[in-house]
Protein backbone atom coordinates (compact mmCIF):
# COMPACT_ATOMS: atom_id res chain seq x y z
CA UNK A 1 0.00 0.00 0.00
CA UNK A 2 1.49 3.64 -0.83
CA UNK A 3 0.68 6.09 1.95
CA UNK A 4 1.42 9.42 2.21
CA UNK A 5 4.74 10.33 4.46
CA UNK A 6 2.27 13.05 5.80
CA UNK A 7 -1.26 13.66 5.73
CA UNK A 8 -3.77 16.19 7.57
CA UNK A 9 -7.64 16.72 7.39
CA UNK A 10 -8.90 20.22 8.90
CA UNK A 11 -6.02 20.89 11.38
CA UNK A 12 -6.63 23.59 13.30
CA UNK A 13 -5.55 25.55 16.21
CA UNK A 14 -6.99 27.89 18.67
CA UNK A 15 -4.43 29.20 21.53
CA UNK A 16 -5.15 28.95 25.06
CA UNK A 17 -5.79 32.95 24.91
CA UNK A 18 -8.13 32.35 22.33
CA UNK A 19 -6.31 33.12 18.96
CA UNK A 20 -6.75 31.45 16.00
CA UNK A 21 -3.24 30.75 15.21
CA UNK A 22 -4.64 28.37 11.98
CA UNK A 23 -7.70 27.27 10.62
CA UNK A 24 -8.69 24.03 8.98
CA UNK A 25 -5.60 23.18 6.90
CA UNK A 26 -5.59 20.04 4.81
CA UNK A 27 -2.15 19.32 3.74
CA UNK A 28 -0.35 15.48 1.91
CA UNK A 29 3.32 14.93 1.80
CA UNK A 30 4.00 12.02 -0.46
CA UNK A 31 7.59 10.55 -0.59
CA UNK A 32 10.17 12.49 -2.51
CA UNK A 33 8.41 15.70 -2.07
CA UNK A 34 9.71 19.10 -0.68
CA UNK A 35 7.16 21.05 0.30
CA UNK A 36 7.69 24.52 1.47
CA UNK A 37 5.44 26.76 3.48
CA UNK A 38 5.86 30.35 2.94
CA UNK A 39 3.54 33.34 3.82
CA UNK A 40 3.50 36.64 5.82
CA UNK A 41 4.04 36.91 9.83
CA UNK A 42 1.29 35.17 11.77
CA UNK A 43 0.39 32.95 9.16
CA UNK A 44 1.01 29.55 11.13
CA UNK A 45 3.49 27.96 8.95
CA UNK A 46 5.83 27.61 12.14
CA UNK A 47 2.74 26.44 14.46
CA UNK A 48 1.85 24.01 11.32
CA UNK A 49 5.47 22.60 11.77
CA UNK A 50 5.36 22.28 15.48
CA UNK A 51 1.79 20.39 14.97
CA UNK A 52 3.60 17.99 12.71
CA UNK A 53 6.41 17.05 15.31
CA UNK A 54 3.96 16.82 17.99
CA UNK A 55 5.29 20.09 19.95
CA UNK A 56 1.71 21.70 19.76
CA UNK A 57 -1.56 19.54 19.99
CA UNK A 58 -4.04 20.54 17.50
CA UNK A 59 -7.34 21.84 18.86
CA UNK A 60 -9.56 19.55 15.95
CA UNK A 61 -8.70 18.14 12.96
CA UNK A 62 -6.83 14.61 12.00
CA UNK A 63 -3.35 13.87 11.21
CA UNK A 64 -1.38 10.83 10.44
CA UNK A 65 2.23 9.74 9.87
CA UNK A 66 2.51 7.25 7.19
CA UNK A 67 -0.48 6.16 7.52
CA UNK A 68 -0.35 5.69 11.99
CA UNK A 69 -0.19 8.19 14.91
CA UNK A 70 2.46 9.74 15.99
CA UNK A 71 3.09 6.82 18.85
CA UNK A 72 4.69 5.22 15.70
CA UNK A 73 6.75 7.93 14.78
CA UNK A 74 10.11 6.82 15.32
CA UNK A 75 10.09 3.30 14.23
CA UNK A 76 12.16 1.99 11.16
CA UNK A 77 10.78 3.87 7.79
CA UNK A 78 9.03 6.48 10.34
CA UNK A 79 11.70 8.66 11.32
CA UNK A 80 11.37 12.61 11.58
CA UNK A 81 14.07 14.83 12.07
CA UNK A 82 13.76 18.42 13.21
CA UNK A 83 15.74 21.58 12.46
CA UNK A 84 15.07 24.78 14.36
CA UNK A 85 15.72 28.44 12.87
CA UNK A 86 18.89 28.46 15.60
CA UNK A 87 21.59 25.71 15.61
CA UNK A 88 20.80 24.67 19.03
CA UNK A 89 23.34 22.89 19.72
CA UNK A 90 24.77 21.88 23.62
CA UNK A 91 27.50 24.13 23.82
CA UNK A 92 29.18 22.07 26.55
CA UNK A 93 29.64 18.83 23.78
CA UNK A 94 31.95 18.37 21.25
CA UNK A 95 30.42 18.70 17.56
CA UNK A 96 30.78 14.45 17.71
CA UNK A 97 28.68 14.14 20.58
CA UNK A 98 26.26 16.92 19.40
CA UNK A 99 25.62 14.92 16.45
CA UNK A 100 25.70 11.68 18.05
CA UNK A 101 22.61 12.94 20.52
CA UNK A 102 19.55 11.41 19.19
CA UNK A 103 21.33 7.91 18.34
CA UNK A 104 22.47 8.14 22.28
CA UNK A 105 18.94 9.10 23.67
CA UNK A 106 17.87 5.58 21.32
CA UNK A 107 20.83 3.73 23.03
CA UNK A 108 22.53 3.05 20.38
CA UNK A 109 25.80 1.12 21.19
CA UNK A 110 28.75 3.84 21.13
CA UNK A 111 30.86 2.67 18.28
CA UNK A 112 27.94 2.75 16.24
CA UNK A 113 26.77 5.73 16.88
CA UNK A 114 30.06 7.50 16.51
CA UNK A 115 30.52 5.99 12.79
CA UNK A 116 27.10 7.21 11.65
CA UNK A 117 28.19 10.83 13.59
CA UNK A 118 31.00 10.96 11.49
CA UNK A 119 29.54 9.63 8.06
CA UNK A 120 26.67 12.40 8.65
CA UNK A 121 29.13 14.93 9.42
CA UNK A 122 31.05 14.15 6.00
CA UNK A 123 28.06 14.54 4.13
CA UNK A 124 27.63 17.99 5.49
CA UNK A 125 31.51 18.80 4.79
CA UNK A 126 32.39 18.91 8.22
CA UNK A 127 34.23 15.42 8.92
CA UNK A 128 37.53 17.19 10.08
CA UNK A 129 35.37 19.22 13.85
CA UNK A 130 34.86 16.54 15.31
CA UNK A 131 36.33 17.37 18.83
CA UNK A 132 35.71 21.03 18.01
CA UNK A 133 33.05 22.92 20.38
CA UNK A 134 30.26 24.93 19.03
CA UNK A 135 31.62 28.18 20.24
CA UNK A 136 34.60 27.62 17.91
CA UNK A 137 32.05 27.11 14.89
CA UNK A 138 31.11 29.83 12.32
CA UNK A 139 26.90 30.32 12.06
CA UNK A 140 27.10 28.46 9.09
CA UNK A 141 28.81 25.42 10.29
CA UNK A 142 26.50 25.14 13.52
CA UNK A 143 23.83 25.47 11.10
CA UNK A 144 25.66 22.68 9.31
CA UNK A 145 26.27 20.28 12.45
CA UNK A 146 22.53 20.98 13.04
CA UNK A 147 21.44 19.02 9.81
CA UNK A 148 24.38 16.30 10.18
CA UNK A 149 22.35 16.05 13.60
CA UNK A 150 19.31 15.26 11.84
CA UNK A 151 20.70 13.26 9.06
CA UNK A 152 22.52 10.73 11.52
CA UNK A 153 19.03 9.29 12.39
CA UNK A 154 18.63 8.51 8.67
CA UNK A 155 14.79 10.62 8.71
CA UNK A 156 12.06 9.50 6.57
CA UNK A 157 10.71 12.99 6.87
CA UNK A 158 12.83 16.34 7.72
CA UNK A 159 11.53 19.25 9.19
CA UNK A 160 12.54 22.74 9.12
CA UNK A 161 11.81 25.53 10.14
CA UNK A 162 13.42 29.04 8.96
CA UNK A 163 16.88 27.08 8.90
CA UNK A 164 19.02 29.63 7.15
CA UNK A 165 17.18 32.57 8.34
CA UNK A 166 20.15 33.90 10.49
CA UNK A 167 22.90 33.74 7.42
CA UNK A 168 24.28 35.14 5.18
CA UNK A 169 23.12 35.65 1.71
CA UNK A 170 26.12 33.70 0.66
CA UNK A 171 26.07 31.07 3.47
CA UNK A 172 22.47 30.68 2.63
CA UNK A 173 23.04 30.30 -0.87
CA UNK A 174 25.46 27.50 -0.25
CA UNK A 175 23.55 25.62 2.39
CA UNK A 176 20.29 25.93 -0.26
CA UNK A 177 21.99 24.24 -2.83
CA UNK A 178 23.22 21.30 -0.12
CA UNK A 179 19.35 21.04 1.01
CA UNK A 180 18.36 20.12 -2.57
CA UNK A 181 21.24 18.18 -3.27
CA UNK A 182 19.96 15.67 0.06
CA UNK A 183 16.20 15.83 -1.47
CA UNK A 184 16.76 15.23 -5.32
CA UNK A 185 19.56 13.30 -5.24
CA UNK A 186 19.52 11.32 -1.60
CA UNK A 187 15.73 11.17 -1.98
CA UNK A 188 15.31 12.81 1.70
CA UNK A 189 11.33 13.92 1.93
CA UNK A 190 11.83 17.69 3.27
CA UNK A 191 9.16 19.86 4.87
CA UNK A 192 10.63 23.55 4.90
CA UNK A 193 9.30 26.06 6.54
CA UNK A 194 10.62 30.16 5.36
CA UNK A 195 9.75 33.68 5.11
CA UNK A 196 12.69 34.04 2.07
CA UNK A 197 10.61 33.95 -1.35
CA UNK A 198 13.94 33.01 -3.72
CA UNK A 199 14.71 30.24 -1.12
CA UNK A 200 11.06 28.48 -2.00
CA UNK A 201 11.83 28.54 -5.27
CA UNK A 202 14.97 27.48 -5.59
CA UNK A 203 14.36 24.62 -3.05
CA UNK A 204 10.51 23.18 -3.54
CA UNK A 205 8.82 20.60 -5.67
CA UNK A 206 5.54 22.34 -4.02
CA UNK A 207 5.14 25.62 -2.47
CA UNK A 208 2.62 26.25 -0.03
CA UNK A 209 1.28 29.46 0.07
CA UNK A 210 0.25 30.99 3.38
CA UNK A 211 -2.03 33.91 4.75
CA UNK A 212 -2.47 35.30 7.73
CA UNK A 213 -5.43 35.98 10.98
CA UNK A 214 -6.51 33.65 11.43
CA UNK A 215 -3.41 31.23 9.59
CA UNK A 216 -4.45 29.21 6.50
CA UNK A 217 -2.99 27.92 3.26
CA UNK A 218 -4.07 30.51 0.14
CA UNK A 219 -2.34 28.80 -2.70
CA UNK A 220 -0.16 25.79 -4.25
CA UNK A 221 2.80 26.17 -6.51
CA UNK A 222 3.93 23.27 -8.20
CA UNK A 223 7.77 23.14 -9.39
CA UNK A 224 9.45 21.02 -11.72
CA UNK A 225 11.39 18.21 -9.65
CA UNK A 226 13.30 17.58 -12.93
CA UNK A 227 14.74 20.77 -12.73
CA UNK A 228 18.47 20.68 -11.43
CA UNK A 229 18.96 23.13 -8.36
CA UNK A 230 21.97 24.26 -9.26
CA UNK A 231 24.11 27.61 -9.30
CA UNK A 232 23.02 27.31 -13.17
CA UNK A 233 19.21 27.67 -12.26
CA UNK A 234 19.12 30.39 -9.71
CA UNK A 235 20.70 32.62 -12.80
CA UNK A 236 18.32 31.31 -15.26
CA UNK A 237 15.40 33.21 -16.47
CA UNK A 238 13.16 30.09 -15.62
CA UNK A 239 14.08 30.78 -11.39
CA UNK A 240 12.91 34.30 -12.27
CA UNK A 241 9.73 33.24 -13.91
CA UNK A 242 9.15 31.09 -11.02
CA UNK A 243 10.46 33.51 -8.46
CA UNK A 244 7.96 36.30 -10.22
CA UNK A 245 5.04 34.09 -10.02
CA UNK A 246 5.58 32.95 -6.26
CA UNK A 247 5.85 37.05 -5.35
CA UNK A 248 2.00 37.66 -6.75
CA UNK A 249 0.60 35.00 -4.77
CA UNK A 250 2.84 36.12 -1.84
CA UNK A 251 1.87 39.59 -2.55
CA UNK A 252 -2.28 38.38 -2.42
CA UNK A 253 -1.71 36.26 0.66
CA UNK A 254 -0.35 39.58 2.31
CA UNK A 255 -2.94 41.79 1.06
CA UNK A 256 -5.52 39.21 2.31
CA UNK A 257 -3.88 38.81 5.44
CA UNK A 258 -4.44 42.99 6.06
CA UNK A 259 -7.79 43.10 4.58
CA UNK A 260 -8.53 40.53 7.47
CA UNK A 261 -6.88 42.79 9.49
CA UNK A 262 -8.52 46.14 9.04
CA UNK A 263 -11.90 44.15 8.95
CA UNK A 264 -11.12 43.27 12.33
CA UNK A 265 -10.36 46.38 14.02
CA UNK B 1 53.94 46.17 24.71
CA UNK B 2 52.97 43.98 27.63
CA UNK B 3 50.28 41.98 27.33
CA UNK B 4 46.89 43.06 29.54
CA UNK B 5 47.19 39.89 31.80
CA UNK B 6 49.94 41.54 33.07
CA UNK B 7 48.73 45.22 33.24
CA UNK B 8 45.86 44.23 35.50
CA UNK B 9 47.66 42.26 37.66
CA UNK B 10 50.85 44.59 37.91
CA UNK B 11 48.58 47.97 37.84
CA UNK B 12 46.56 46.91 41.70
CA UNK B 13 49.98 45.64 43.00
CA UNK B 14 51.48 49.06 42.24
CA UNK B 15 48.86 50.83 43.37
CA UNK B 16 48.98 48.96 46.73
CA UNK B 17 52.64 49.52 47.07
CA UNK B 18 52.31 53.32 46.54
CA UNK B 19 49.63 53.71 49.01
CA UNK B 20 51.58 51.26 51.55
CA UNK B 21 54.46 53.93 51.09
CA UNK B 22 52.40 56.94 51.88
CA UNK B 23 50.92 55.00 55.36
CA UNK B 24 54.14 54.08 56.59
CA UNK B 25 55.34 57.80 55.29
CA UNK B 26 52.63 59.64 57.63
CA UNK B 27 52.82 57.35 60.33
CA UNK B 28 56.77 57.64 60.95
CA UNK B 29 56.61 61.47 60.10
CA UNK B 30 53.95 62.38 62.29
CA UNK B 31 54.40 59.82 65.06
CA UNK B 32 51.17 58.23 65.19
CA UNK B 33 51.22 55.65 67.80
CA UNK B 34 50.60 52.07 66.85
CA UNK B 35 47.56 52.02 69.16
CA UNK B 36 45.78 54.77 66.99
CA UNK B 37 47.26 53.36 63.45
CA UNK B 38 49.68 51.07 63.20
CA UNK B 39 52.58 51.75 60.16
CA UNK B 40 52.57 48.69 57.65
CA UNK B 41 55.98 47.83 58.91
CA UNK B 42 54.86 47.62 62.67
CA UNK B 43 52.14 44.92 61.26
CA UNK B 44 54.57 43.31 59.48
CA UNK B 45 56.49 42.91 62.69
CA UNK B 46 53.37 41.50 64.47
CA UNK B 47 52.50 39.23 62.04
CA UNK B 48 55.98 37.61 62.52
CA UNK B 49 56.31 37.99 66.11
CA UNK B 50 53.10 35.91 66.33
CA UNK B 51 52.83 33.99 63.17
CA UNK B 52 52.23 30.68 64.08
CA UNK B 53 49.53 31.44 66.38
CA UNK B 54 47.60 33.49 63.91
CA UNK B 55 48.08 30.96 61.09
CA UNK B 56 46.86 28.37 63.34
CA UNK B 57 43.31 30.09 63.96
CA UNK B 58 43.65 31.07 60.31
CA UNK B 59 43.32 27.38 59.56
CA UNK B 60 40.78 26.47 62.04
CA UNK B 61 38.40 29.74 60.03
CA UNK B 62 39.20 27.79 56.85
CA UNK B 63 38.06 24.58 58.03
CA UNK B 64 34.76 25.81 59.23
CA UNK B 65 34.78 27.79 55.83
CA UNK B 66 35.13 24.96 53.76
CA UNK B 67 32.82 22.73 55.91
CA UNK B 68 30.56 25.52 55.58
CA UNK B 69 30.94 25.37 51.75
CA UNK B 70 30.38 21.94 51.14
CA UNK B 71 27.54 21.89 53.25
CA UNK B 72 25.95 24.13 51.09
CA UNK B 73 26.69 23.47 48.05
CA UNK B 74 25.21 20.00 49.15
CA UNK B 75 22.17 21.16 50.53
CA UNK B 76 21.61 24.11 48.01
CA UNK B 77 21.69 21.89 45.15
CA UNK B 78 19.21 19.60 46.89
CA UNK B 79 16.89 22.40 47.71
CA UNK B 80 17.39 23.60 43.80
CA UNK B 81 16.58 19.95 42.73
CA UNK B 82 13.42 19.82 45.30
CA UNK B 83 12.13 23.05 44.39
CA UNK B 84 11.82 22.16 40.47
CA UNK B 85 10.51 19.22 40.90
CA UNK B 86 6.59 20.50 40.98
CA UNK B 87 5.08 24.26 41.37
CA UNK B 88 3.57 23.43 44.30
CA UNK B 89 6.75 22.18 46.60
CA UNK B 90 8.31 25.59 44.80
CA UNK B 91 5.45 27.52 46.15
CA UNK B 92 5.32 26.11 49.27
CA UNK B 93 8.87 26.59 50.20
CA UNK B 94 10.52 29.43 48.81
CA UNK B 95 8.96 31.86 50.78
CA UNK B 96 10.91 29.93 53.68
CA UNK B 97 13.80 30.40 51.56
CA UNK B 98 13.72 33.64 51.43
CA UNK B 99 12.79 34.42 55.01
CA UNK B 100 16.10 32.53 55.74
CA UNK B 101 18.01 34.76 53.17
CA UNK B 102 16.60 37.97 55.26
CA UNK B 103 17.13 37.27 58.37
CA UNK B 104 20.50 38.70 59.28
CA UNK B 105 23.17 35.74 60.22
CA UNK B 106 23.86 38.11 63.72
CA UNK B 107 20.83 37.60 64.77
CA UNK B 108 20.24 33.91 64.59
CA UNK B 109 23.92 33.21 65.32
CA UNK B 110 23.31 32.79 68.84
CA UNK B 111 19.99 30.85 68.81
CA UNK B 112 21.82 28.12 66.88
CA UNK B 113 24.45 28.57 69.36
CA UNK B 114 23.08 27.48 72.20
CA UNK B 115 21.04 24.84 69.92
CA UNK B 116 24.04 23.37 68.59
CA UNK B 117 26.32 22.24 71.52
CA UNK B 118 29.25 21.09 69.32
CA UNK B 119 30.92 24.97 68.59
CA UNK B 120 32.72 23.95 65.21
CA UNK B 121 29.57 22.54 64.02
CA UNK B 122 27.77 25.15 65.43
CA UNK B 123 30.09 27.93 63.45
CA UNK B 124 29.48 25.67 60.01
CA UNK B 125 25.94 25.80 60.57
CA UNK B 126 25.93 29.46 60.67
CA UNK B 127 28.73 29.63 57.82
CA UNK B 128 26.31 27.36 55.80
CA UNK B 129 23.20 29.32 56.08
CA UNK B 130 24.81 32.56 54.93
CA UNK B 131 25.97 30.45 51.67
CA UNK B 132 23.52 28.50 50.97
CA UNK B 133 21.07 31.21 49.45
CA UNK B 134 22.98 31.96 46.28
CA UNK B 135 23.24 28.29 45.86
CA UNK B 136 19.85 27.47 45.82
CA UNK B 137 19.06 31.04 43.67
CA UNK B 138 21.43 30.15 40.91
CA UNK B 139 21.36 26.44 40.67
CA UNK B 140 17.14 26.96 40.99
CA UNK B 141 17.58 29.60 37.59
CA UNK B 142 20.59 27.09 36.28
CA UNK B 143 17.80 24.45 36.09
CA UNK B 144 15.38 26.45 34.46
CA UNK B 145 17.48 28.19 31.76
CA UNK B 146 17.15 25.62 29.73
CA UNK B 147 17.33 26.35 25.87
CA UNK B 148 13.16 25.63 25.30
CA UNK B 149 14.38 24.65 21.59
CA UNK B 150 16.36 22.06 22.78
CA UNK B 151 14.35 20.85 25.40
CA UNK B 152 11.55 20.80 22.60
CA UNK B 153 13.94 18.59 20.72
CA UNK B 154 14.79 15.93 23.59
CA UNK B 155 10.56 15.39 23.62
CA UNK B 156 10.53 14.47 20.10
CA UNK B 157 13.00 12.64 20.77
CA UNK B 158 11.11 10.81 23.47
CA UNK B 159 14.14 10.87 25.90
CA UNK B 160 13.23 9.74 29.29
CA UNK B 161 13.04 12.09 32.46
CA UNK B 162 16.54 10.20 33.63
CA UNK B 163 18.20 11.42 30.15
CA UNK B 164 16.77 14.79 29.98
CA UNK B 165 18.05 15.30 33.41
CA UNK B 166 21.46 14.47 32.91
CA UNK B 167 21.92 14.87 29.51
CA UNK B 168 20.04 18.32 29.67
CA UNK B 169 18.75 20.18 32.53
CA UNK B 170 22.20 19.64 34.69
CA UNK B 171 24.70 20.55 32.13
CA UNK B 172 22.40 23.52 31.42
CA UNK B 173 22.76 24.56 34.47
CA UNK B 174 26.34 24.40 34.98
CA UNK B 175 27.16 28.19 34.05
CA UNK B 176 24.58 29.57 36.78
CA UNK B 177 25.50 26.98 39.52
CA UNK B 178 29.46 28.18 39.36
CA UNK B 179 28.36 31.89 39.29
CA UNK B 180 26.41 30.72 42.58
CA UNK B 181 29.91 29.18 43.97
CA UNK B 182 31.72 31.64 43.08
CA UNK B 183 29.65 34.02 45.10
CA UNK B 184 28.97 30.95 47.85
CA UNK B 185 32.79 30.67 48.27
CA UNK B 186 33.33 34.16 49.71
CA UNK B 187 29.92 34.14 51.79
CA UNK B 188 31.31 31.14 53.81
CA UNK B 189 34.56 32.95 54.89
CA UNK B 190 32.19 35.93 55.79
CA UNK B 191 30.04 33.27 57.46
CA UNK B 192 32.71 31.45 59.16
CA UNK B 193 33.95 34.69 60.92
CA UNK B 194 30.69 36.19 61.65
CA UNK B 195 29.98 33.17 63.72
CA UNK B 196 33.26 33.30 65.14
CA UNK B 197 32.70 36.79 66.31
CA UNK B 198 29.21 36.07 67.81
CA UNK B 199 30.40 32.90 69.62
CA UNK B 200 33.83 34.30 71.14
CA UNK B 201 35.22 31.01 70.90
CA UNK B 202 38.36 31.30 73.16
CA UNK B 203 40.71 28.23 73.84
CA UNK B 204 42.52 26.04 71.21
CA UNK B 205 39.43 25.85 68.91
CA UNK B 206 39.86 29.76 68.72
CA UNK B 207 39.98 31.39 64.88
CA UNK B 208 40.76 34.34 63.41
CA UNK B 209 37.82 36.13 64.79
CA UNK B 210 38.20 35.49 68.41
CA UNK B 211 42.04 36.34 67.80
CA UNK B 212 40.97 40.20 66.46
CA UNK B 213 38.69 40.20 69.61
CA UNK B 214 41.21 39.60 71.61
CA UNK B 215 43.87 42.20 70.23
CA UNK B 216 41.19 44.28 70.27
CA UNK B 217 40.70 44.06 74.36
CA UNK B 218 44.57 44.19 74.85
CA UNK B 219 44.74 47.27 72.41
CA UNK B 220 46.99 45.41 70.09
CA UNK B 221 45.94 46.77 67.15
CA UNK B 222 49.08 45.93 65.22
CA UNK B 223 48.44 42.13 65.45
CA UNK B 224 44.41 43.08 64.86
CA UNK B 225 45.82 44.34 61.25
CA UNK B 226 47.73 41.49 61.29
CA UNK B 227 44.75 38.71 61.62
CA UNK B 228 43.02 41.21 59.14
CA UNK B 229 45.52 41.10 56.55
CA UNK B 230 45.42 37.16 56.89
CA UNK B 231 41.66 36.97 56.15
CA UNK B 232 41.96 39.21 53.10
CA UNK B 233 44.92 37.37 51.89
CA UNK B 234 42.51 33.70 52.51
CA UNK B 235 39.47 35.53 50.78
CA UNK B 236 41.61 36.61 47.61
CA UNK B 237 42.78 33.12 47.18
CA UNK B 238 39.47 31.75 47.94
CA UNK B 239 37.93 33.61 45.40
CA UNK B 240 40.64 33.44 42.64
CA UNK B 241 40.25 29.51 43.36
CA UNK B 242 36.40 29.19 42.47
CA UNK B 243 36.34 31.90 39.49
CA UNK B 244 39.45 29.85 38.18
CA UNK B 245 37.14 26.04 38.87
CA UNK B 246 34.62 28.47 37.02
CA UNK B 247 36.30 29.47 33.96
CA UNK B 248 37.65 25.79 34.12
CA UNK B 249 34.34 24.11 34.22
CA UNK B 250 33.02 26.31 31.18
CA UNK B 251 35.91 26.43 29.52
CA UNK B 252 34.71 25.51 25.99
CA UNK B 253 31.38 27.77 26.12
CA UNK B 254 32.68 31.32 24.91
Amino acid sequence: MNTSVLSLAGIEKVFPNGVRGLSPVDLTVEKGDFVTLIGPSGCGKSTLLKLIANLHTPSGGKMNWWGGNFGDVGRKGRRMAFVFQDATLMPWATIAKNVRLPLDLEKVDRATADKRALAALERVGLGHVTEHYPAQLSGGMKMRVSIARALVTEPDLLLMDEPFGALDEFTRNRLDEEMARLCYEDGLTTLFVTHALHEAAFLSSRVMVMAARPGRIHAQYEIDRSILRNEEFRLSDQFAGISRELAILLEDASRESMIQQEVRA
Amino acid sequence: MMSSRTFSLLAPVTLGIIILGIWEGVCRFWHIPPYLMPSPSAIWRALMLDGVALLHALLITLEITFAALIAAVVGGVLVAFLLVQSPLIERCLMPYVVIMQVTPIVAIAPLIIILIHNTPLALTACAALVAIFPVISNTLQGLRSVDPDLAAYFQMHKASRLQTLTRLRIPSALPMFMAGLRIATGLSLVGAIVAEFVAGTGGNSAGLAYQILQSGFQMDIPRMFAALFLITVAGLVLYTAAASLQRFALRHRS
